[in-house]
């Protein structure tokens, strides 16, 4: 028997014992208990008749640096850190948005040279805003942003430059960033394999 | 000065030892516990890379679902019924009708027994949470530990207000009764403290922000303003109006069943009213509340939007439209039958309006119901030259859902106000001209939001998000604000007709005030699924990922299964709660101290509902030009 099945079966017996309780129960605190019963028996087989859907998670994907063969397969990479374990696009989106809350990146691998996106991520306050259009000290406005390399986001160098690759692709640009550069990085080299979904 | 044999006498059990040979214990001990301290070091890092734990048979989120939903729903409850307690005594005490006190303190008594138990599964709560989803708890305690300590504090300053607010409800009358009432206001300050705290938690999963460096303050205050914060503390504050509103009329409803005397069933009939008003006053705003939501959602992530609206969830909200119907016509069924049976007369004259209420009412319903892509065989779907039906597909869709959810509003609205004046004559010399204006915008109102509906579907929806869905809702809360203090002005003048006469309402009354608090609950149950659903195959939204063997959404039905279980739960929970805090007055009036039954107040057969504005009898009325 079904899940489905069992269930209406439940929400049947339910139903009856709700409408038996109402047929020959007198106490009047039972007869609304029966009454609830069969409200909430009805709901249920309602629930059970409309399409059932169950939502699967997606398989998680790991992805093995070492078989990086081309710019293209670190740009892959460096998309699905920035839908996920970059959290990249929490603020961040790529085109006009209504919903992102700070620069749109379109175009910015074509903007910024890598140093200069590698300089922003792991240091945010390497270069602040200042505002001189006041009497007395300027004003600051640092950045929002958070040390990527660190916790609790914590991207690898590897990841970094994955990033980087793929904001450079997604703005037309040939990928600088050099497959061999990024499998010889230097304190991560022996983290092979990045799984990007999960940590935190 | 010590004396130096003090020790050895108190502890005389103790072996007599010289400190060498303590010294040699020391290390034998220390070498033989080596392995178990290793072992035990083991254990620790072992436990500390947990991510899950389940409990067979059971399953972990099954466990959860229960436990949280109980929580959630005795929450609600706790932190409607005061604001229903001091909303009561406010009209008591600015009304002086005594049984306003009555009623709040009677519901107030509740509290001291309801709280015990919402913190009791809340307990439960976070100890299998701590235990089955280690890993979740660990990164939510590290980001939001500062605002662990302020709900700790919050919820010792409720407790201490609480004690004070029930157990000086008496001491504390005549001249105190400010104070009292003061009490009362910061009762429901800090359960607005106590909800909206752990709904930064909730909310912080369904749309994080990126938590920034700093201090744990200024981690745990970014975390806490994320987008859909303050839309879930409005729609819950609400809600939980609601639910303290349409549970006060079940239990009215009930009791009004089982009362042995007239003078009962009149007290209950009375509190069945004044519990379907506060339920229907709360819920005529909550779908702008729920609007205001959704569209955060959608600002914050077009995805997520889609997922509820479109995607696996979008039958839910068929299911959501059909239990808002229900309640929408319970409640103004209710209504209805008061203006049959308290008002005797009255049903002749308005027989008409309510017979189209309830056409347009059942129309609304049909439009609100109609999903927006059927489930259609392949030759079905080639018929109908796709997964739209020709004819009602374009009922389907938001414009026409949100034109009916607007009328529905303005209908049950609408019942009221002719609830109010049912049975009254209006003597101010402006009164014609007041209602003949009243007529016409009601129906400019009309006109207007089926209009604005209309439009939207010849409109980019993001002009109909921002603006016409907006002016929809403009234009019924117009008509809502303008009404109600025109409506009480001129009841404040008017002559009563027919006096108001309790304790007559037929049995299926009181069916319908526990069947509101069921849809109510139901609904409850529902959102909070859908809420939690949205977040797909992620414990934080697109920042810790769901690896547990749960991280899949159930089919509705099953879901469904399981909000009905809830429900009958949190109903039985509830039933006894009232029980026992009941109990001891069976006690004080039984039949064991030789007397007979103590019936409440008689309440005077003019009483009119002050919540409605209320109107002087007929020689009291004062006429103005």
């Amino acid at each position: 028997m079904s899940e489905v099945a069992l269930l209406q079966l439940i929400g049947l017996t339910v139903v009856g014992c709700g409408i038996l309780i109402l047929l020959f129960i007198t106490s009047k605190f039972l007869r609304v208990v029966g009454f609830v019963v069969i409200v909430l028996g009805t709901f249920t087989l309602i629930a059970l008749g409309v399409p059932q859907m169950p939502s699967l998670p997606p398989a998680i994907e790991t992805f093995d640096i070492a078989k990086v063969k081309t710019p293209d397969d670190l740009a892959s990479i460096g998309q699905k850190i920035f839908f996920s374990k970059g959290q990249c696009a929490l603020c961040h989106s790529i085109g006009p948005s209504e919903s992102a809350r700070c620069p749109d990146l379109k175009g910015i691998g074509a903007k910024l040279a890598p140093e200069f996106i590698y300089e922003s991520l792991t240091e945010p306050q390497a270069y602040i805003y200042l505002d001189f259009r006041h009497e007395g000290l300027p004003k600051e406005y640092p950045a929002r942003m958070p040390h990527i390399n660190k916790n609790p986001i914590a991207l690898s160098k590897q990841e970094i430059y994955s990033v980087i690759a793929f904001l450079q692709k997604m703005s037309g640009e040939p990928i600088s960033v050099k497959v061999e550069d990024v499998l010889g990085v230097g304190e991560e080299g022996d983290v092979k394999v990045a799984s990007v979904h999960g940590a935190y | 000065m010590k004396n130096p044999g003090t020790i050895e006498t108190r502890h005389s059990w103790l072996p007599k030892v010289k400190p060498a040979s303590l010294f040699g214990w020391s290390v034998v001990w220390t070498l033989l516990l080596l392995p178990a301290c290793v072992w035990a070091q083991d254990a620790a890092t072992q436990a500390m890379s947990v991510e899950y734990r389940d409990i067979p048979g059971l399953g972990s989120r099954n466990v959860i679902w229960v436990i949280a939903q109980q929580h959630l729903l005795l929450a609600g409850f706790v932190l409607g019924v005061p604001i229903f307690a001091w909303v009561c005594e406010i009209v008591g005490w600015k009304t002086k009708e005594a049984r306003y006190d009555t009623l709040a303190k009677e519901f107030t008594k509740l509290l001291t027994s309801a709280y015990a138990t919402t913190a009791l599964f809340g307990g439960i709560l976070l100890f299998l949470l701590i235990g089955l989803y280690p890993k979740l708890m660990a990164y939510l305690s590290d980001v939001f530990f500062p605002s662990f300590i302020l709900y700790c504090i919050l919820f010792l300053l409720e407790t201490v207000t609480l004690y004070l607010y029930w157990y000086g409800w008496d001491a504390m009358q005549g001249n105190k009764k400010g104070f009292h009432l003061f009490l009362g206001f910061l009762l429901n300050l800090f359960a607005l403290g106590i909800m909206i705290v752990p709904n930064a938690w909730a909310t912080f999963q369904a749309s994080p922000v990126v938590v920034a460096d700093g201090t744990a303050i200024d981690r745990a205050w970014a975390a806490t303003w994320n987008p859909t914060w303050w839309p879930v503390n409005i729609h819950r504050l609400i809600a939980n109006v609601v639910l303290g509103g349409f549970i006060c009329g079940a239990y009215a409803g009930i009791r009004y069943l089982l009362a042995a005397s007239q003078a009962e069933r009149e007290h209950y009939d009375w509190m069945g009213y004044v519990g379907n008003f506060i339920g229907v006053f709360g819920m005529l705003p909550l779908p702008f509340a729920g609007y205001w939501l959704m569209r955060e959602i959608y600002q914050y992530n077009q995805q997520m939007g889609i997922t509820l609206m479109g995607g696996f969830l979008a039958w839910l909200f068929i299911l959501q439209a059909m239990l808002i119907g229900v309640l929408f016509l319970g409640a103004n069924y209710y209504f209805w039958m008061g203006i049959t049976y308290r008002i005797p007369g009255s049903e002749q004259s308005y027989k008409r309006p309510i017979l189209a209420m309830l056409i347009v009412l059942m129309v609304c319903l049909g439009v609100w119901m109609t999903p927006h892509s059927l489930v259609a065989s392949l030759e079905e779907a080639r018929k109908m030259g796709g997964t739209h039906h020709p004819l009602l597909g374009v009922f389907g869709v938001m414009s026409a859902k949100m034109t009916v959810a607007n009328l529905m509003i303005l209908v049950t609205f609408m019942s009221f106000i002719m609830y109010w004046r049912a049975g009254k004559q209006e003597t101010s010399g402006w009164a014609k001209m007041a209602k003949a204006v009243m007529g016409a915008l009601l129906v400019i109102a009309g006109i207007a939001v089926i209009v604005l509906g209309v439009w939207g579907y010849f409109v980019p929806a993001i002009i109909r998000i921002n603006y016409f869905s907006v002016a929809q809702v403009l234009i019924v809360l117009f008509i809502m604000i303008t009404f109600t203090p025109l409506t009480a002005v001129l009841m404040k003048s008017a002559k009563t007709m027919t006096e108001m006469v309790w304790g007559r309402m037929p049995i299926r009354a009181a069916y319908c005030l526990v069947s509101n608090a069921v849809m109510v609950i139901l609904l409850m149950s529902l959102m909070g699924y859908a809420r939690s659903s949205s977040r797909v195959h992620w414990h934080v939204y697109g920042v810790m990922r769901d690896t547990s063997d749960y991280a899949y959404s159930p089919a509705l039905g099953y879901a469904a299964a399981f909000m009905s279980l809830n429900t009958f739960v949190f109903c039985l929970l509830v039933a006894f709660i009232f029980w026992v805090a009941t109990m001891g007055d069976k006690g004080k009036k039984g039949p064991e101290r030789g007397q007979p039954a103590e019936e409440p107040a008689k309440i005077p057969m003019d009483a009119t509902p002050a919540m409605a504005g209320g109107a002087p009898r007929e020689g009291e009325a004062t006429p103005k030009g």
